[in-house]
């Protein structure tokens, strides 16, 4: 068999389902965010959300929430990273396999055991009103602050697992020369540590920021009916309203406001990463 | 010592916090209440018994454990020919191909999920099993291609070449030599595709019809409407299942390793 006929046999079949069920949808989906009331082309639901302020807080909470859970990933889970690049190989097994396991079970599920725990009748609210701690329940379900904390179970371990694969590849002579140079321990990590997993860093902050900028089924379920993020229209304009153009509008504005704010962010980091290079 | 120490603590912290849904969810499937408590309140197995009452828990339980095994068997299937392709031939096009294979992954999940319900809309297999399927084939391609190649790239061909020389028919040397040295990359690929479709919901949710409704689906629509300890004991069913699965893939294949895929599963 020729090479060329071997490799258009081995690829075909995943080619033809990619193209067919994934890069063609596709572009019909672009095709169709273009389409008015008439079928005909026009920019009016793209503009139609630009100027309307209720779209725009939707997507201004989408981001903030999206911000708060990267924020709240990355002081959770920096620490666990560090744990881990200091732990021995049976204890490191044991971290690994307890923060990767929970992210194979669906979401629907661990957002339940959530609702159980957040609810207003839920664990805490019923141990802190016994304790005498608070006299009326706290709202930390069906708020932005719900979607912030099931976001961050859902990420978490992306930021550490990203976090933790640079610091591994760290030469831990390095710190031992800084220690031996006299750095103290805060020095050696501001100076030798945080620059060196700076892409770690970065490529966790990148990754939990575009999951949950796209999250659907937590916002749905821990964000309640009145505080809706952009996925949650986009699926409402589908499935209940029926504007299918609507809807696929929105969809690709989640994508390039995601692949726009993640650009401007790296860009950001890396000029000033060249500065720093620059000035000394 | 000391910063070990803090820095164990909130490893600890958040280990718990990520396995909290679990803790909870367990015990309170085991309530003798009639609402949902926690702690649970007494023991029964009523909820469990209850699944039985509920038939749509049930058909959308053989839905999800169908679907997921034959994508499995098929995504495996299409993805290992793939990556055999990808590493074995220097070809015009290969990147290309090598970053569509991939390209799912960076999609969100609601947009294969709506540009899917377009496509299959026309097509005319919207709501229907196969539509689901191919769909959930998409979403899992990715993995296997990735864990094929990962295996195909400390592949000693030379090994191969023993076998040639040995004067072994290529398809002899393919099933006693190259297939059981893929196996756990084969293996795992077949147990990842598994997990991802049994668990996924957004892309399903734009493609179900009420018959072909799958579990994490029919808990979702569930949840919305009524929060009760039923809803506790389908999801141990669930969590009993993957962690199956998980353990499996953890024995075959290592999850640090596999979580290096830079996997997105939402």
């Amino acid at each position: 068999m020729s090479k060329r006929l071997s490799v258009t046999l081995l690829t075909a079949p995943a080619m033809i389902l990619l193209l067919g069920v994934f890069i063609l949808p596709m572009l019909m989906m672009l095709l169709l965010s273009f389409q008015d009331e008439n079928q005909a082309f026009s920019l009016h639901n793209y503009s139609l959300f630009i100027q309307d302020p209720y779209y725009l807080e939707i997507l201004w909470r989408t981001i903030r929430v999206s911000l708060w859970t990267v924020l709240v990933s990355l002081l959770l889970g920096f620490p666990v990273a560090m744990y881990m690049a200091q732990a021995t190989g049976k204890m490191r097994g044991i971290v690994t396999m307890l923060i990767l396991a929970p992210h194979l079970i669906s979401v629907v599920i661990r957002n339940f055991g959530w609702v159980v725990v957040l609810g207003e009748k839920g664990w805490i609210n019923e141990t802190l009103i016994s304790l005498g701690l608070i006299d009326q329940p706290l709202r930390l379900l069906y708020n932005e602050l719900g979607i912030v904390i099931g976001l961050t179970d859902s990420f978490v371990a992306y930021m550490v697992l990203a976090i933790a694969t640079s610091l591994y590849a760290i030469d831990p002579s390095l710190n031992k020369a800084a220690s031996i140079l006299g750095a103290s321990r805060v020095r050696t990590f501001f100076s030798v540590t945080l620059p060196l997993c700076l892409p770690g860093i970065i490529a966790g902050t990148t990754l939990v920021f575009s999951l949950s900028m796209s999250a659907f089924v937590t916002p749905a379920l821990m964000g309640g009916t009145s505080v809706k993020v952009l996925p949650v229209i986009a699926y409402e304009q589908i499935m209940a309203t029926l504007n299918w153009p609507l809807g696929a509008a929105l969809a690709f504005l989640l994508l390039g406001s995601t692949i726009l704010l993640v650009t401007l962010y790296t860009k950001l980091i890396e000029t000033k990463r060249y500065k720093e290079v620059f000035a000394s | 010592m000391k910063k070990i120490n803090v820095l164990g603590l909130i490893t600890f912290f958040v280990l718990v916090l990520v396995n909290l849904p679990f803790l909870v969810i367990i015990p309170s499937s085991f309530t003798a209440a009639g609402y949902l408590a926690f702690p649970p309140e007494g023991f029964s197995w009523q909820w469990y018994e209850m699944i039985l009452d509920r038939p749509e828990f049930i058909d959308s339980l053989w839905i999800s454990l169908k679907l997921a095994t034959v994508t499995a068997i098929l995504a495996t299937f299409l993805g290992t020919l793939a990556a055999f392709a990808l590493s074995k031939y220097k070809f015009r096009g290969s990147g290309i191909i090598n970053a569509l294979m991939l390209s799912p992954l960076t999609v969100p999940s609601l947009i294969i999920g709506i540009s899917a319900l377009l496509f299959f809309t026309r097509i005319g297999i919207a709501g229907t099993f196969t539509g689901l399927l191919l769909a959930h084939m998409l979403i899992s391609i990715p993995y296997v291609v990735r864990l094929v190649l990962t295996g195909l790239s400390s592949f000693d061909y030379t090994l191969e070449k023993a076998g040639y020389m040995l004067g072994a028919h290529p398809f002899r040397v393919f099933w006693d030599i190259t297939l059981p040295l893929l196996r756990p990359a084969i293996v795992s690929g077949m147990i990842f595709s598994f997990l991802t479709s049994f668990d996924n919901v957004t892309v399903s949710l734009f493609l179900v019809a009420p018959d072909t409704t799958t579990l994490p689906l029919a808990i979702f629509t569930y949840m919305q409407e009524t929060l009760d300890p039923l809803v506790a004991s389908i999801s141990s069913v669930v969590i009993l299942l993957s962690l199956v699965f998980i353990v499996l893939l953890e024995k075959v294949y290592g999850l640090e390793r596999l979580f290096g895929l830079n996997s997105q599963s939402h």
